[in-house]
């Protein structure tokens, strides 16, 4: 994992609210694509936020800081999308499901496996790869470059 | 707590269903229905809120300035309330506190939704925009799919199974059967709900609420234009209000209980001065039949865990269970869900209730406390809870 140690904490001046800040969307995802799953951590109840936001919405704190996520973790709940937005249609029926990373940050993501082979409790791994051509026709302009992120059995 | 009464003065619903009309249309037929026994909009109408969920259906916003148009109101405050599928009881909500303020003495609060206007695609699109874009659209989540991932969890960790959530829909059809203002007024079995086809396991075709167009009107007045209404004078009023949101990312909440909808009806209960047991008929957010099992234990109405005992006759469930009837209308299942209509529906079946207006079938005997609960986005992403009382 990268050490963020030295990373500037959440944005609480208008000028730190940035593209490269972790703490926006662009940020997180260009992370992302280097192969770091960030998440915010509220220095004051602990809570981890996925992806990092300015406040912590548990306690209402301000006072956060980035750290790098371990990728692995454990499937909470699952199912599997059968009718998919249309953009998405030629790669339905896919599994989704809510992970539990070791650290006890929570997210959602598509699954690699078939429904059936998916199970709450599963262990697995996150992977981030550049969008597919059906993936970016349904990215806006901005989004075109962002990695999309799944969980591949471990 | 309250300078003025805000009370039910009139209502209307129109074509839950799929038709022809635009929204537009609907609204103009709910409105109808509301002012057929009273002065005409412009006479009493002194803001308009309208509960929309989108704009992708008929790319049309600006629904205030063109609903009051359409009404016949001009230079009144009027604009449209967006929180996905609780857009209707928000826009009540907003009634209810301006006359409550004394600051408007009649205002109207109507929802109107085309949504088979782009089909099945168009829709599940339109209600992908209530998720979270950087993670959960991006992961090509869907409605039905998102309500599974609550549903599953709910079904792993309760003795809850797809036969009890049948069950639900079962009851919300019969019930749907009596009322002439639901999409499906006919009924259906256990196995049929369990032979349909998985949408997103373990919810079924017939465990979720269909594609429909409608609109509903309630007009909120104090009690001095309100009984300019009807005949029997004013009967019916909103005791209490709750509302509030929670995370908009499915992942980062409880998945078994939805927390936002308990605040919201804890809230309403509480400005009412009512409790859970008090409360006669409820309308809850079935948008699919596992809504209903966890908004009967969010509401109050069942013990943590057997909300989903909600179909079974009062005698069979477990212990800790109020005597409430639960969506007498059919619900979303059956009524039909015209999103940005449903709180104002739903507000309309109790008023039917509590004023004893509600076709013999589906009449609930000297109903005097209704609550609706309405849900928008995913679950209680965001709730608004009404409390009704005679």
């Amino acid at each position: 994992m990268t050490d963020h140690t030295d990373t500037p904490t959440a944005p609480l001046a208008r000028d730190d609210v940035t593209a490269d800040s972790p703490f926006t969307l662009p940020g997180f995802f260009t992370a992302l694509a280097d192969g770091d799953l960030l998440a915010a951590v509220c220095e004051d109840c602990g809570k981890r936020l996925i992806p990092p936001r300015p406040a912590c919405y548990a306690c209402g704190g301000r006072n956060l800081h980035v750290e790098s996520q371990p990728k692995t973790g454990t499937v909470v709940s699952y199912t599997e999308v059968r009718t998919p937005p249309p953009a998405l249609a030629d790669r339905a029926p896919y599994t989704v499901a809510i992970v539990e990373l070791d650290s006890g940050a929570r997210l959602t993501g598509r699954v690699t496996v078939p429904y059936a082979e998916a199970s709450i409790e599963m262990p697995v791994r996150l992977v981030a790869r550049a969008p597919d051509d059906d993936e970016r026709e349904m990215a806006l302009s901005y989004e075109a470059d962002w990695p999309i992120h799944e969980f591949e059995p471990v | 707590m309250t300078d003025t009464q805000p009370y039910v003065a009139a209502v209307g619903t129109f074509a839950f269903g799929r038709t022809d009309l635009t929204g537009r249309d609907l609204f103009s037929a709910a409105v109808a229905e509301a002012f057929a026994d009273g002065p005409d909009p412009s006479a009493v109408v002194d803001a308009l809120y309208v509960g929309n969920q989108s704009e992708s259906y008929e790319h049309q916003i600006m629904h205030g300035t063109l609903l009051a148009e359409w009404c016949g109101l001009r230079h009144v405050p009027a604009e449209r309330v967006e929180g996905c599928a609780a857009a209707g009881a928000l826009a009540l909500r907003h009634a209810v506190e301006d006359v409550r303020s004394g600051r408007r003495d009649a205002v109207l609060a109507c929802g109107v939704e085309k949504m088979t206007a782009g089909g099945t695609a168009g829709a599940t699109n339109a209600l992908s925009a209530a998720f979270d874009r950087a993670l959960e659209q991006r992961s090509g989540v869907t409605a039905p799919s998102q309500y599974a991932l609550l549903a599953q969890r709910y079904l792993h960790d309760t003795e809850a199974t797809e036969r009890d959530l049948a069950r639900i829909a079962v009851k919300n059809h019969a019930n749907a059967a009596a009322n002439p203002r639901a999409q499906f007024q006919r009924e259906t079995d256990v196995e049929t709900v369990l032979d349909s086809d998985y949408v997103a396991p373990p919810l079924k075709l017939f465990d979720c609420a269909p594609v429909t167009d409608g609109a509903a009107a309630v007009l909120v007045a104090s009690e001095e234009v309100a009984a300019q209404f009807g005949t029997d004078g004013p009967s019916v009023r909103v005791g209490g209000v709750g509302a509030g949101a929670n995370n908009i990312g499915v992942a980062d909440r409880d998945l078994t209980f939805v927390e936002g909808a308990h605040e919201a009806a804890t809230t309403a209960y509480e400005e009412a001065g009512v409790e859970p047991s008090d409360v006669d008929v409820a309308e809850v957010h079935d948008a699919f039949t596992s809504c209903e099992a966890m908004l009967a234990e969010a509401a109050g109405f069942a013990p943590r865990g057997r909300g989903y005992e909600s179909a079974l006759p009062p005698a069979e469930r477990s212990d800790g269970w109020t005597d409430t009837h639960l969506s007498t209308s059919g619900g979303l299942k059956a009524r039909g869900h015209p999103i940005g209509a449903t709180g104002l529906a739903q507000a309309v079946e109790v008023y039917e209730q509590l004023t004893g207006t509600a076709t013999p079938a589906r009449q609930v005997e000297n109903a005097t406390t209704g609550l609706l609960i309405n849900e928008g986005g995913v679950a209680d992403a965001v709730t608004v809870a009404h409390v009704l009382t005679t």
